[in-house]
């Protein structure tokens, strides 16, 4: 039970890639597709206190590694209580990743703090809860 | 091994400059061709990272050409995004050894300051992976990473890092030719702004204008080049199986070294890439110098600095000289040449054999350059 499949591609060489790409960085061998259940753990995060145009400061980015081994990039809410190892649920709102450790109401922070109108925020908030309702045990990494 | 040297160097102060880039360019053109006898090169290689966003100027080579006064002179321009400098330097070593010519005058750099803090992030930024761009990491960003990891599994400290920034300061107030002359403290490092948590404002270079130059000939001159070699390395970092080390580097200074025929325990005087204070460490690690985990105990221990067993960054690094991008591979060799061959007043240190080590994009294109004073 996982509460988001992670598209990837792999190849026959064993290199995995999220997003998918259509060739192997390693060998050049055209890769398949291929998906990832939606949890992992953190590899190493950072908080950017002036971020590039269009992302509110302070930016929290993390690298995280999936089970099954391919390596993305997410947002958070937020990094107090994180390590390295951290084991963290991923899940993925209009195409961008957002990592999690925390509860329900850290999450609804997450989403309010992404850029767009109050709208779009607050349809995320409810569109997070929605899947976290219906894949209940999923959300536990 | 061709015999490969450096006839004559020159380059501008780096810092906040009014030039135009193409009259920094020519300063430091001009000053090398001088340096080296007044002689007017077969062949010229310009490096500048992006000049058509940074000035706006295009078909760049032609245009610096021209303006030095070698405008039939045959000219192209050389780019691995942040070491397009060492590419360039590259470049001239392959098509001396080639024989197709017997002399070419590398000139790099870079003009920035005219902008604003944001455009400049965002232009150097332009050379990280697409997606992990579209998460707002930037170089600071992705540095913070390597830099969270590297601590963690190593247990060094943000105060040793710190340090790397004391040392180099230190050196680049005694360089001339530096951005910043003045020297910094532990606390002003340690208590600067957060860039990008655990990153601090005086944990990263400076945005500089400046120039560098160098010409390379078939046998004379007083510095030769022992070896150089480039190692590349996955664009997105998310590919990584290794945070806290760099391929690149590994793969660079290996190959340097076998053209060499010599070990990284040869080396006396060594410029590297210390964009943020971390990398020098890890570089230094990289480089088969210092092994894992020990190049901050060497740091603190005093041995990186001008009067230790391996002075790094005399010209004060990118940290204090400055980051005029393209400009910095080649300002690495010019400050080797000052002190291999005892020019490096204020800050001179005793050495016959030196490494540069240029780092391009989040070290996706790195380059190791060996030199000698030739007896």
């Amino acid at each position: 039970m996982t509460v988001e499949t992670i598209p990837a591609s792999r190849c026959v060489c064993g290199r995995v890639c999220v997003p998918p790409v259509p060739f192997c960085p390693d060998c050049g061998r055209e890769m398949t597709l291929a998906a990832f259940p939606g949890h992992g753990q953190i590899l190493s995060f950072t908080t950017l206190h002036s971020p590039p145009e269009g992302f509110s400061s302070p930016l929290h980015l993390a690298l995280v590694e999936l089970q099954g081994g391919a390596h993305l990039f997410c947002h958070g809410s937020e990094t107090r209580g994180l390590r390295l190892g951290t084991r963290v649920a991923v899940e993925s709102i209009d195409a961008v990743y957002y990592f999690s450790h925390l509860g329900v109401a850290d999450r609804a922070r997450l989403f309010w703090r992404r850029a767009g109108a109050s709208r779009e925020k607050v349809s995320a908030i409810l569109r997070s809860a929605v899947k976290r309702l219906r894949h209940p045990r999923g959300t536990e990494p | 091994m061709p015999d490969i040297r450096i006839a004559g160097v020159g380059m501008t102060r780096f810092g906040k400059r009014p030039e135009p880039l193409q009259a920094l360019m020519a300063e430091a053109a001009r000053a090398a061709l001088a340096d080296a006898g007044g002689e007017r090169p077969d062949a010229i290689v310009v490096a500048a990272m992006n000049p058509e966003e940074f000035v706006g100027e295009g078909n760049f080579a032609s245009q610096i050409s021209t303006y030095i006064g070698c405008a039939r002179t045959p000219a192209l321009r050389a780019e691995t995004a942040t070491s397009s400098g060492a590419a360039a330097v590259f470049s001239a070593y392959t098509a001396i050894a080639a024989s197709v010519y017997q002399s070419v005058l590398v000139v790099a750099g870079e003009k920035m300051t005219h902008l604003s803090t944001p455009k400049v992030s965002e232009l150097i930024g332009r050379s990280i992976d697409p997606s992990e761009r579209s998460y707002g990491a930037t170089m600071p960003a992705l540095a913070a990473l390597v830099t969270r990891a590297f601590t963690a599994k190593h247990g060094v400290s943000l105060k040793e890092i710190s340090l790397v920034t004391v040392k180099n300061h230190g050196n680049g107030a005694r360089n001339p030719f530096a951005h910043f002359q003045e020297e910094i403290s532990l606390e002003q490092v340690m208590e600067s702004r957060m860039v990008a948590d655990p990153l601090r404002l005086y944990h990263c270079c400076p945005i500089s204008d400046g120039a560098a130059a160098c010409l390379l000939t078939a046998g004379r001159g007083p510095v030769r080049i022992m070896g150089i070699g480039q190692g590349a390395d996955y664009v997105a970092i998310r590919y990584r199986d290794e945070l806290t080390s760099f391929r690149a580097t590994q793969a660079a200074a290996e190959a340097a070294y076998r053209m060499a025929g010599i070990g990284p325990h040869q080396i006396e005087v060594a410029e590297v890439h210390d964009a943020f204070a971390p990398f020098e460490l890890i570089t230094l690690e990289d480089l088969g110098i210092y092994s894992p985990g020990k190049a901050a105990r060497a740091l603190v221990q005093g041995e990186t600095q001008l009067d230790g067993s391996l002075p790094v960054n005399p010209s004060g690094g990118l940290k204090a000289r400055g980051h005029p991008l393209g400009a910095s591979g080649v300002a690495q060799v010019v400050e080797l040449y000052w002190q291999l061959t005892g020019r490096a007043e204020g800050r001179q240190v005793e050495a016959r054999v030196g490494l540069a080590h240029s780092i391009g994009g989040l070290a996706t294109s790195n380059w190791v350059t060996l030199v000698e004073r030739v007896e």
